[in-house]
């Protein structure tokens, strides 16, 4: 259960185990409306279902009913200008059902947005700080040029 | 919270064993051992609430090599999954962040986790060689080799275990096919290390030229930076050339 290699599985060889497993996992908003109990994942390329119930419920300890996952195509652009094509990686996106009296909800992350005004009024901020710092800092020299210390 | 920090205190007296005659040596500069409570969910996958939306936050440097040497093993192993854990929040965030089109606060905590894990799994594999070595007297890393491709360039070949022998296995033929005498390649060789050899001519006849323009702008300059930085050029050449004199007679 990793991207590292292993010594081929016979039958009657002893079991493969994975003690430093590389995988990575994350948890992203559904684009389109999913029931609660299902959770989408991106997910490494490498992975397979089994892969990530086990993931799920062995390092997160999440109840994993079912697991089905698709290989999301990357984009492909064209170069504006030289025209040739660039395509960006292909993701593999898992769709994780939990049991049925459970639910999840993508929480949301950015509750505040600061407008404009607050933007505005918190360079002012910072410029004020950053000049009274300095004041505070040649106190003790007067006379000496702005551009002595840094 | 604090009952657990209780628990844990109350544990580690219990493990200090006390005699009546020794005086108790009294630490002034102890830190209280700090635990966290595990906890399994989903929300794993996310930062700490206060984090969500701030526009910084701290945290410290990545683990060194030298400190997780004084580990145990399971040390070790726990230590992985809680980096594993980690970056997979952070990637979380990384993407809801961008998806939203907004500041992901301290992008350097990726590449903190990542060096940690590089680090850890470095010091994994030199334990693991030690160990091999003690009791076999290999290395127990995957072997390879340093093969010549069809087209006669030099590569490290990694070798794996097969199910099927090398003879008949005509997939791995077709797949892994190494040199063997071709006029055509042997052409392409001759040019290609010619532009190689003139690339590389080229380069030391650049940083001559360079260094002796150095040399006649900076008269003075530290001589050890120098060859420091131009370690093929050879610097005493250079001085006695002609294009490093001034204009004047001498």
């Amino acid at each position: 259960m990793s991207t590292r290699w292993y010594p081929i599985y016979q039958k009657g060889g002893p079991q493969l185990r994975v003690f430093l497993p590389n995988f990575w996992m994350k948890l992203i908003k559904p684009p389109h409306e999913q029931p609660p109990n299902i959770v989408q994942f991106a997910c490494s390329m490498e992975m397979t279902k089994y892969d990530i119930k086990n993931y799920l419920e062995k390092i997160y300890n999440v109840d994993v009913v079912h697991v089905r996952t698709r290989i999301g195509l990357g984009k492909t652009k064209r170069d504006p200008g030289l025209g040739y094509v660039v395509k960006a990686d292909d993701t593999k996106y898992a769709y994780v059902t939990l049991p049925k009296d459970q639910e999840f909800k993508f929480p949301d992350l950015f509750p505040k947005v600061s407008t404009v005004e607050e933007d505005y009024e918190k360079t002012i901020k910072q410029t004020k700080d950053g000049f009274k710092d300095y004041l505070d800092k040649n106190k003790e020299r007067p006379g000496m040029p702005g551009w002595f210390t840094v | 919270m604090s009952s657990n920090k209780i628990l844990n205190l109350c544990k580690l007296l219990n493990n200090v064993s006390l005699r009546k005659n020794e005086p108790i040596v009294s630490c002034i500069f102890s830190r209280n051992i700090s635990t966290t409570t595990r906890k399994f969910d989903l929300m794993e996958f996310f930062d700490d609430q206060k984090n969500w939306g701030a526009n910084d936050v701290k945290v410290g440097r990545a683990w060194k090599k030298d400190e997780m040497r004084l580990k145990s093993n399971v040390d070790l192993h726990k230590l992985w999954y809680v980096l594993l854990k980690e970056r997979n929040m952070l990637l979380t965030m990384e993407q809801e962040a961008n998806e939203q089109v907004q500041l992901f606060p301290s992008p350097e905590r990726l590449d903190k986790v990542e060096e940690s894990m590089e680090n850890l799994e470095a010091v994994i594999r030199e334990r693991n060689k030690a160990y091999h070595e003690l009791e076999t007297g290999e290395t127990g890393e995957r072997p390879g080799k340093h093969v010549t491709s069809r087209l006669g360039l030099r590569y490290y070949y990694k070798m794996s275990e097969h199910v099927v022998p090398k003879h008949m296995n005509t997939k791995w033929q077709q797949k892994y096919q190494f040199y063997k005498y071709d006029r055509d390649v042997e052409a392409f060789l001759l040019k290609y290390n010619e532009k190689l050899y003139l690339t590389k001519k080229r380069k030391q006849r650049r940083d001559f030229n360079h260094v002796i323009g150095l040399l006649k702008r900076f008269p003075g300059m530290d001589m050890e930076a120098l060859k420091q930085q131009y370690p093929d050029v050879d610097i005493e050449k250079a001085k006695h050339s002609r294009k490093c004199r001034g204009h004047f007679e001498p």
